[in-house]
């Protein structure tokens, strides 16, 4: 975004050196690491000396004022330490020029150059909290080790009488290595070093090979620090090319490892492990963070999928099921190294159609046949439509979409279909879900690999740096468990399981709304389960305080349609709760059942498969857990912690994306209606392509403020938002554009209502691992760890909970990022709070990865997504009915 | 340059190469000069080519271009039958090196130009005389076709050395001919505007040039007695995954046997039960998030049925091959769905039959 604006202020510029920056910019794809860290400096070059000296339209967002020309590494003549303050301005006047990757998109992945710390007061010593026992920890990441006052050396090369070919230019200045060093990258014009040259300027002479003089002048332009963007950068694309040293593969962000694939014949899949790599300025050094990664990739061609595909569901619904697998899937292709989107299945499409190529017509055939030598067999095979993204400079037409040849492409990742297959899943699991111990270890053999490796091993020599052989060692806080309050009982759970379904057992709820007008819907083949189910309920519901009524028993046809009638004759404005047992898990059932009772006839419902109930053994705790539902579904409370804060207003925000309906996003809002955090108000919005989601939720936050007036008689003091679902390289949106907008809807409310306000951003996909010593073993850290130094970032109030627990595998921390705050809580405080929310979701008697509302977010998109499709009626916004 | 040539001239180039190529299929290919080795790129998808080399005295642009040359993701899900290496040297084409002896190709694109009169001499000796491929092709500018330039002085890069007439082309290439025993055919691309071609000739001339009695074993003996240099280095080798690597077929076997015989299992248990698979269906739980189950079938049972699968898709196996000419005929008279599944089958068990041929030539070697 930033970038597009960055290059259409340029075009607007007359000066033609800055224009040549396009150019430049074009050049970037280039794939090695030389020209690479080159064409990036230029611009940055070029801005600080051109279009800032000769007043030209300025770039938008100007670096801050303080101190000029920062950010583009120190400038020659100002040597000495690296302030922190610095560093970020660095940082900060960096976020202009996104880099990116080869070849690829121009987006920055990891949201460098975004310092939200810097605008809060009260975090800008310190971010730390202090509650709960310390524990030794280590985390997946390595400190790169670099001699100290290691610095690149930039330096601009002129050529005198001047030389037009690019490869004579670096032939020429090939012939100095004796005076340059081994290890350099030139592009043409601009030299980096990693040692300074005796003099400022150094003059060399060369020859060329028809015997004409050369004068070469080196003069030196920078000195980049360590921490500077460039550097940072440099690192990254240093680290890839010791990666494809060590033979791995590109695909996607991400370097696998052909060599030594998984094979899951039963499902056509093969796995490679690989790893997720990013150097990064964290806290206190520049450190390597790593992550084993798996791709998931079919040894069957897309064609060859179609194919099974046709076969197993008949003509008929060929069409619209393959669309549904394979629109979104990423594919491979086998001719070049890229990934593809499906966007689009073209049915009218042959590999007979044509194409324009120069001034020609080609059909996909001829050409594939005579570029790649591959042979098209199905000449009848549709084709697959994939949108290319790709920024070039504003003034190009946009790249058109691309055609790909199914029969050439194959699948990379899992289909939905495949995720909800238990059977599957339980196989790659054991594949890919690693254990604590055995996931350090891998990450300790990647390392060990690097530096054995004497191809990287030179290579990293060569330019003075290296990695830290250890995984880092930090010191993490255990929080507390939270004590639990059900009315007027209270109770502890077991700190290492972090849940209470037996502690829970037997206890009253808070409250609940007796169930006195409700029906019941089953088949005739599953009239037994649901006899049993009714019995079990009213066993377990006594206990629970939950009073229910004989329902009303209607028998439905297995149809769709007969189901929907029924529903129709029976559901009326009295009826508090509809149950229907589903004689299998068919979607569309499930979806009419939702959509009927969730949009015309607003009603809470509960559907249960029948086969879950078939167990007699099981059959009381999915009892136990239904009624809980239902409760919780018609507005009951279940439980709750204390919350010390008064006044106060939590809201969660989560996005769906639907790939298949038009490509519409949900977003949904829930926010919480009184102190205990037991009733939620909830609402989601759609969000159409080139609209931001913040624009609909914007309403939803205003009507939860209306009704969180009407529920207390005041207006919150304080609003702390749970912001989930923003991308990598998303966040600059949220800081810039949906602060602003949280705060104009808080400001609709009335000119004198100033809450104080907080804008947290969740992030559960993040690539950090902790790992605990216990009894000598490694193993996951306890739910409640809370880490806030050394592998957080300087330029953010930020932190990481570990607060579920898992089963097997790793568990994986939640990554918090405070972008707004104006609340003055402490960052002690703040972290836990956060904890404390994650212990209030209803549909799971323990603690969840993210905090409630967040997840109750997540699930109404997700439903609304799925099923619905259309906006819940205002009347379920009160309930909890999407659980 | 003007562009006045569709496709560009470079592309025809090489489009002459890879035509060449496709009708000799040349095993072991070298190209000098390969510079950015956009040729190599183009040639590493012909499957016949078992070698491809490439020479250039500039190291820096072999480096940087090398990684394009690697393997694709989809090489190693789908490995090739035959095997594939990849080599560049880097190195000067007026010296000799026993590597490059005996390829069945050597092209040189646009490079004798580069090079003063001497070192063509010395080019052509250590091309001809001690590489001593099956074929060479050269390409060279045509001086001929200049005047048709009109803004042009001089030659058409600063960095040539010369550029030849026709005539001059060929008098080179006949000597050479004539020294070392190979025979030549002109040729070229980028062809004159209408009335000038029959003055002017190509843009690019070519001279293809065969050696002359190859069907005889001479020319391995008389390379073994070729002095062993190395002058170049090597700067890049890499091997393709194939199916001729043992590791790498008996994992694509076993992994297509086990992919065949679950397939075959899960029919077989299909027909037998007359139930299909939950899988098959279109799914997503109905039920509310956490509380779905799924009773796990008896697993001693699946074991069982699993292992009568895998005898019946043994043995359904060989019968495919055996029937597998019949099936290509019924192929093309059968319609509708039916033909998807078997072109499906068709072409897995095709891949099988190569694997199988593969196998008899790689595991003797060793065993």
């Amino acid at each position: 975004m930033f970038f597009s604006n960055f290059i259409e202020n340029l075009a607007q510029c007359s000066d033609l050196q800055v224009r040549s920056i396009l150019v430049v910019f074009i050049f970037l794809s280039s794939s090695s690491i030389v020209s690479m860290v080159v064409h990036i400096m230029k611009p940055i070059f070029f801005l600080s000396s051109k279009s800032y000296a000769q007043g030209e339209p300025e770039p938008p967002a100007p670096p801050p004022a303080e101190g000029e020309l920062v950010g583009r590494g120190r400038q020659k003549g100002a040597p000495g330490p690296f302030s922190a303050e610095a560093v970020l301005q660095i940082s900060a006047g960096f976020q202009q020029v996104k880099l990116g990757e080869r070849g690829g998109r121009r987006r920055d992945f990891n949201d460098v150059g975004i310092n939200t710390r810097r605008a809060m007061e009260h975090v800008k010593d310190s971010k730390l909290g202090t509650s709960g026992s310390p524990i030794p920890l280590t985390a997946n990441f390595f400190r790169i080790m670099s001699r100290p006052e290691w610095v690149l050396y930039q330096y601009h090369v002129d050529f005198n009488p001047p030389m037009e070919a690019r490869r004579l230019r670096s032939a020429l200045l090939y012939q100095h290595k004796d005076v340059l060093g081994p290890a350099d990258s030139f592009d043409g014009a601009l030299l980096f070093l990693p040692n300074r040259l005796a003099q400022k300027e150094t003059v060399l002479h060369s020859e060329t090979r028809n015997g004409e003089k050369v004068q070469i002048t080196v003069t030196m332009t920078n000195e980049l620090p360590p921490t500077s963007p460039v550097c940072i950068q440099f690192y990254n694309i240093l680290f890839r090319r010791i990666l494809r040293i060590l033979d791995m593969q590109q695909i996607g962000r991400n370097y696998y490892n052909p060599n030594d694939p998984l094979d899951i014949p039963k499902h056509s899949l093969t796995i490679w492990p690989g790893y997720t790599t990013t150097i990064l300025k964290y806290e206190t050094s520049i450190m390597l963070c790593t992550d084993v990664s798996h791709k998931v990739l079919r040894s069957e061609t897309v064609l060859d999928f179609m194919a099974n595909l046709r076969q197993k569901c008949g003509n008929q619904r060929f069409p619209e099921i393959c669309a549904k697998e394979l629109v979104g899937l990423i594919v491979l292709t086998k001719y070049n190294n890229k990934t593809y989107r499906i966007d689009e299945i073209a049915w009218d499409h042959t590999p007979n159609n044509t194409f324009t190529r120069g001034d020609k017509d080609i059909s996909f055939k001829d050409y594939y046949k005579m570029q790649y030598n591959l042979d098209i067999v199905d000449v009848n095979q549709v084709l697959l439509v994939s949108q290319v993204k790709r920024l070039g400079p504003a003034t190009a037409p946009p790249p058109g979409p691309a055609m790909l040849i199914p029969e050439l492409c194959f699948l990379t990742g899992l289909t939905d279909k495949m995720r909800a297959d238990y059977m599957i899943m339980k196989d790659l699991s054991t594949h890919t879900r690693l254990d604590p111990m055995a996931r350090e270890g891998r990450l300790n053999r990647f390392v060990r690999n690097i530096h054995k490796n004497p191809d990287a091993r030179a290579e990293l020599d060569k330019w003075g740096l290296s990695f830290d052989k250890q995984l880092l060692s930090l010191t993490g806080r255990v929080l507390p468990a939270e004590r639990l309050f059900q009315g007027s009982r209270s109770y502890d759970y077991r700190p290492s399981e972090a849940e209470w379904s037996r502690e829970m057992r037997g206890l009253p709820l808070i409250s609940a709304p007796p169930l006195e007008n409700w029906l019941f819907l089953t088949t005739r083949r599953t009239s037994t389960e649901a006899q049993a189910l009714l019995q079990s309920l009213n066993r377990v519901s006594g206990p629970l305080n939950i009073r229910i009524q004989r329902p009303v028993m209607i028998e439905y046809e297995d149809h769709q349609e007969s189901l929907l009638r029924t529903l129709q004759q029976n559901v009326g404005p009295q009826t508090q709760m509809v149950v229907v047992v589903l004689p299998s898990n068919r979607k569309d059932k499930y979806d009419s059942v939702k959509k009927y009772l969730c949009v015309d006839c607003p009603t809470p419902s509960q559907c249960v498969v029948g086969r879950t109930l078939s167990k007699p053994s099981s059959l009381m705790t999915v009892a136990t857990k239904i009624a809980l539902q239902l409760a919780c579904k018609m507005g009951g409370e279940l439980w709750s912690v204390e919350i010390p804060l008064k006044q106060l207003m939590i809201v969660g925000i989560d996005c769906y994306h639907d790939t298949v309906a038009g490509k519409r996003s949900i977003g949904a809002l829930v926010a919480s209606l009184n102190q205990g955090m037991t009733r939620w108000f909830s609402k989601c919005v759609f969000q159409h392509r080139g609209q931001e989601i913040m624009d609909g939720l914007k309403m939803a936050l205003c009507a939860a403020l209306k009704d969180y007036l009407k529920f207390n008689n005041y207006l919150p003091s304080r609003i702390i938002v749970y912001r989930d679902g923003v991308g990598d390289g998303q966040l600059h949106s949220v800081v810039n554009y949906e602060v602003a907008q949280i705060i104009e809807s808080i400001k609709s409310m009335g000119h004198d209502y100033v809450p104080r306000l907080s804008v947290v951003v969740v992030k559960k996909r993040i690539n950090s691992r902790f790992f605990a010593q216990m009894d000598g073993k490694v193993s996951n850290p306890p739910p409640g760890t809370v880490v806030d130094s050394e592998v957080t970032r300087p330029e953010w109030y930020d932190f990481y909970i570990v607060s579920q627990a898992v089963r097997s595998g790793s568990v994986s921390p939640t990554h918090y990022n405070v972008v707004y705050d104006t609340s003055g809580l402490k960052p002690d405080h703040m972290q836990r709070l956060t904890y404390k929310l994650c212990h209030m979701y209803y549909n799971w008697q323990g603690i969840v990865r993210v905090p409630a509302p967040c997840q109750y977010a997540h699930k109404l998109a997700f439903l609304v997504g799925q099923s619905i499709h259309r906006e819940p009626n205002v009347k379920l916004d009160e309930l909890l009915f999407y659980l | 340059m003007d562009p006045m040539f569709s496709p560009a001239l470079h592309r025809q180039r090489h489009e002459f190469v890879i035509d060449f190529v496709r009708s000799y299929k040349p095993k072991k290919v070298v190209d000098l000069g390969c510079s950015e080795c956009s040729l190599l790129k183009q040639l590493k998808f012909h499957l016949e080519i078992e070698l491809l080399a490439g020479v250039d005295i500039d190291g820096a642009i072999l480096k940087k271009k090398m990684c394009g040359l690697a393997p694709l993701s989809t090489d190693y899900l789908q490995p090739r039958n035959d095997q594939l290496r990849i080599d560049l040297y880097q190195g000067s084409v007026t010296q000799k090196d026993a590597r490059l002896i005996g390829f069945d190709l050597v092209t040189s694109i646009e490079l004798i130009e580069h090079l003063t009169l001497a070192d063509v001499k010395l080019f052509s000796e250590v091309v001809f005389g001690y590489m001593t491929p099956v074929a060479v092709i050269v390409s060279t500018p045509n001086a001929d076709f200049n005047p048709l330039f009109r803004r042009m002085s001089g030659f058409r890069h600063s960095d040539h050395k010369f550029e030849w007439s026709r005539a001059e082309f060929k008098s080179w290439a006949l000597k050479v001919c004539l020294d070392y025993g190979y025979e030549v055919e002109f040729s070229g691309v980028g062809q004159a505007p209408p009335g000038y071609q029959e003055n002017v000739g190509f843009c690019s001339q070519i001279g293809v040039f065969h050696r002359l009695g190859v069907s005889e074993v001479c020319n391995t003996l008389c390379s073994t007695d070729a002095e062993d240099v190395s002058s170049y280095t090597l700067l890049y080798s890499k091997i393709f995954p194939s199916l001729r690597d043992n590791n790498i077929l008996r994992r694509v076997l076993a992994s297509e046997v086990l992919y065949w015989a679950e397939k075959l299992g899960r029919r077989w248990v299909e027909e037998k039960t007359g139930v299909k698979d939950d899988a098959d269906t279109p799914d997503q739980a109905g039920g509310d998030g956490e509380e779905r189950h799924r009773a796990p079938e008896n697993p001693l049972q699946l074991e069982e049925k699993q292992t009568a699968a895998c005898g019946a898709a043994m043995k359904s196996l060989v019968e495919h091959q055996e029937v597998g000419k019949l099936d290509r005929e019924l192929f093309w008279t059968d319609g509708g769905g039916q033909q998807e599944s078997r072109k499906l089958g068709r072409r897995r068990r095709s891949r099988f039959r190569g694997q199988w041929v593969c196998r008899r030539h790689a595991v003797p070697p060793q065993c």
